[in-house]
């Protein structure tokens, strides 16, 4: 396999070095680009209805609130349920437009992914239900700590 | 009694590791065989003094001792004799000392089938992994103790994790996990020991290349399993989520990868030697960062263990590690110059180049979206996560570019390609590639990523038959063999170079797979009543009942399944349902999948209400999916293959131990 003539390399090693490491410096660019320009956005974060509420502008962003599903709160079914996330101190009415990846009750702690509309309603497209045996209690204005759940 | 003992031999196996290490410097330095010997049995003791206390952790598991810790908080009365075994590598502490078995057990293996040769590497590879095994005798003894005790004794246990005690995969991908991560510390051992006796030659490639891909079919293997475990328990319908903990796993095979290609060219061309040896060091640093990154409690993850002291251990166990062993490098450049010019920029060293150039891409990748929360924290107290699309966009077209060059770097010869030979290497491939895109098209695909990943594995498989059908064909021409008895011992003879192809066609089918069921799949979800009925595609289900009863096997677990009646290309009764344990705040959900050679009818039961017996399924179809698995199962397989001995290595080896 080596018998053909290699027209394609008359360059020197020098000029070789420098062909390959141009090629290398183009790859690793665009995947620092790629990779750099975009993990900002990409970025979901959690917070408490609290936190949330005290932005200036709560709405629109994609966030994962984090909360206890307040006893007595939940209504309806999915995909039309509604119940009501609290820290202790700040309480926001979610709407689930996706079911709950799990089973989950009144008191649990719950991660739910999505935004809060103008009207003060959180819309969420997905439901994450903590399940970790360990689970504390969110102190008051804080988050739920530790494990989510990777698939929801 | 039997904890105390556990204790106690892990005191001594700490003792025992350092006695070894000390040995190993002291018997290399002297040329002395009586005290390497005496080093190596430091070793074996080591390991069999951890076996003890492994076997003292599962007898202490299976009769509920809940004096001890550990067991008081991952065992209860009720748990099945089986869950009880593979609880010592469910949790932090038992884990770790799991960790301790194979990586000691890895070391005597090694000291042991070297134990005649090598003469002037071994002491230093048994003190390297005499200090790496010492390290984590001494977290044991100090900091994640296995056998801390408890007084006064509760009557019952919280019992295993939930979501591990759910399915028997949890028996085996973290066996198969653990002894990839585990046996990576071989090469690097190889690796410091190389540069400290400055013996950087092709002999210390051959035996790190093999032992590197040793651990990696186990890694391999381990990270498929996690995938399989992953989809087959957790209920998302999917099975790779970017979750920390997968992160960490993934990091030191895409480096391990890289090195396996590198050091074909750091053997056959005598170039990237330096970055061969850098790869080794990354490797096994990587499976430190892993292993901090998911018993420290720093990132959040389904699977992190609790916070624990042992997080300031690994961290500074990391920089020490990645401290000495790039001081090392740096003080041995000198004598890792590469012995031949670069390629030229289309020859096959340079597509082993940019094939190195796009894994560390991918590793950088992960490790930075891994890492960017923790950053983020640290800077603006904000909690984030890096979602899983982010990871998906970065590096679907770095894994698409890594595929294609499996197929030029085949057909490519060393040195460099005239224009003739680009074309008559790549004109039959590329065409086919096109022709079977056209045929997807025509028969209704649509989608890019399927069709460019069907066209590109395409390229691939048969640049690699058309190297098959060569080789064959100009054996059976000078030694008169007929067809097949010619592919086979093209195959054996040759077991590296055909190893590395079965590997890549593992690969394809992988890819095809994961390109297909990512964007040809669909899935619905509905709230049912009983008797009524959800249609997905060509499938029907029809909700029969609610049916809520004790597990028998662990009769505190209460199960409450939808039995549903599937009909269509499968048909039959299903039963899908969740599961509560005492010890977990959630229900544990317990998919159903069927599957068959084309597609997985994947159905899970999200939610259930016991007054209106109403149930929310939730249906997926997966195209592929068991091709994903089978895939992986290729790839570990040729590994296997290449590394399979055969007579003449045998031959040579003998040849190497007499010199």
């Amino acid at each position: 396999m080596t018998l053909a003539r290699p027209v394609l390399a008359p360059l020197p090693p020098r000029g070789r070095r420098w062909g390959l490491l141009l090629g290398v410096a183009i790859v690793v660019g665009v995947i620092a680009y790629v990779a750099f320009s975009s993990v900002g956005n990409a970025l979901v974060y959690y917070v408490t209805p609290t936190e949330l509420l005290a932005r200036d502008d709560p709405s629109g962003e994609t966030v994962r609130l984090g909360g206890l599903v307040k006893p007595g709160s939940i209504q309806g079914e999915a995909p039309d349920l509604t119940f009501i996330l609290t820290d202790g101190t700040t309480e926001i009415t979610v709407r689930a437009l996706a079911a709950p990846t799990r089973s989950f009750r009144e008191g649990v702690g719950a991660v739910v992914e999505g935004q809060l509309d103008a009207d003060g309603l959180f819309e969420a497209n997905e439901v994450i239900v903590k399940h970790d045996e360990n689970y504390v209690a969110p102190s008051e204005g804080g988050l739920p700590t530790q494990a989510f759940d990777p698939g929801s | 009694m039997i904890p105390t003992l556990g204790h106690i031999t892990v005191v001594i196996g700490l003792a025992a590791t350092i006695y070894a290490a000390a040995a190993f410097i002291l018997g290399g330095r002297r040329g002395d065989p009586g005290v390497l010997a005496s080093a190596r049995r430091g070793m074996y003791a080591a390991f069999a003094l951890v076996a003890l206390a492994c076997v003292a952790m599962v007898i202490s598991l299976l009769t509920h001792d809940f004096s001890v810790v550990y067991v008081a908080r991952n065992n209860a009365t009720t748990t099945p004799p089986f869950y009880s075994v593979i609880s010592l590598w469910a949790a932090l502490e038992g884990s770790i000392l799991f960790w301790t078995l194979l990586a000691t057990g890895w070391a005597s293996l090694v000291l042991y089938r070297y134990r005649a040769r090598l003469p002037a590497l071994m002491p230093w590879v048994g003190a390297t992994l005499a200090l790496g095994t010492a390290f984590f005798f001494a977290v044991m003894a100090w900091a994640g103790d296995p056998f801390v005790r408890v007084t006064p004794i509760g009557p019952e246990g919280n019992g295993p994790n939930a979501l591990l005690q759910n399915h028997p995969f949890m028996g085996l991908h973290p066996p198969l996990l653990y002894l990839g991560y585990t046996g990576l510390a071989v090469p690097f051992a190889f690796g410091m020991a190389a540069l400290i006796t400055r013996r950087t030659d092709e002999e210390w490639l051959a035996v790190v290349r093999r032992w590197t891909l040793v651990p990696w079919i186990f890694l391999t293997a381990g990270i498929v399993a996690g995938a399989w475990w992953s989809y087959a328990v957790l209920g998302w319908g999917g099975y790779w989520a970017w979750d920390p903990v997968e992160n960490a796993a993934l990091l030191p095979w895409l480096t391990a990868t890289a090195f396996i290609h590198s050091s074909m060219v750091a053997e056959r061309r005598g170039t990237l030697r330096t970055w061969t040896h850098a790869l080794v060091i990354a490797t096994f640093v990587l499976t430190l960062v892993g292993t901090f990154l998911t018993r420290s409690g720093v990132v959040n993850s389904v699977h992190a263990f609790t916070t624990s002291g042992i997080g300031a251990w690994f961290a500074s166990a990391i920089l020490l590690t990645l401290g000495g062993a790039l001081g090392l490098l740096i003080w041995r450049l000198p004598d890792l110059r590469d012995r031949r010019a670069p390629g030229a920029v289309v020859s096959r060293e340079s597509a082993f180049l940019f094939n190195n150039v796009l894994f560390l891409g991918i590793t950088f990748a992960v490790l930075f979206g891994t890492l960017y929360p923790i950053l983020v924290e640290a800077t603006s107290g904000a909690r984030a996560s890096v979602g899983a699309p982010w990871f998906n966009r970065v590096n679907a077209p770095i894994f698409v570019a890594l595929l294609f060059l499996a197929g030029v770097g085949p057909a490519l010869p060393w040195g460099g390609a005239s224009w003739a030979t680009v074309r008559e290497r790549f004109a039959i491939p590329i065409l086919s590639g096109v022709g079977v895109v056209v045929a997807a098209w025509a028969l209704g695909v649509r989608d890019a990523a399927p069709l460019g990943i069907l066209g590109l594995a395409t390229f691939v498989l048969v640049v690699m038959g058309d190297e098959v059908v060569r080789g064959a064909r100009s054996r059976a021409r000078s030694r008169g063999e007929a067809a097949p008895l010619a592919v086979l011992r093209l195959a054996t003879r040759n077991r590296r170079r055909y190893g590395g192809y079965l590997a890549h066609v593992g690969v394809c089918v992988m890819a095809v797979a994961i390109a297909v069921s990512a964007t040809l799949g669909t899935d619905r979800t509905a709230t049912l009543q009983e008797g009524e009925s959800l249609a997905v595609g060509e499938y029907t289900l029809r909700y029969d009942q609610l049916v809520t009863e004790p597990l028998a096997s662990d009769p505190r677990v209460i199960e409450t399944r939808a039995e549903l009646t599937l009909a269509g290309p499968q048909s039959g009764p299903i039963a899908t349902a969740l599961r509560d344990y005492p010890n977990s705040q959630t229900a544990i959900a317990t998919p159903v999948v069927r599957t068959a050679l084309g597609e997985d009818v994947y159905v899970t039961l999200l939610a259930y209400n016991t007054t209106s017996r109403a149930a929310t399924i939730q249906v997926f179809i997966n195209p592929l999916v068991m091709w994903i698995w089978t895939g992986g199962a290729i790839v570990a397989l040729g590994a296997l293959f290449a590394i399979w001995p055969d007579r003449r290595r045998r031959a040579v080896e003998a040849a190497l131990a007499g010199g």
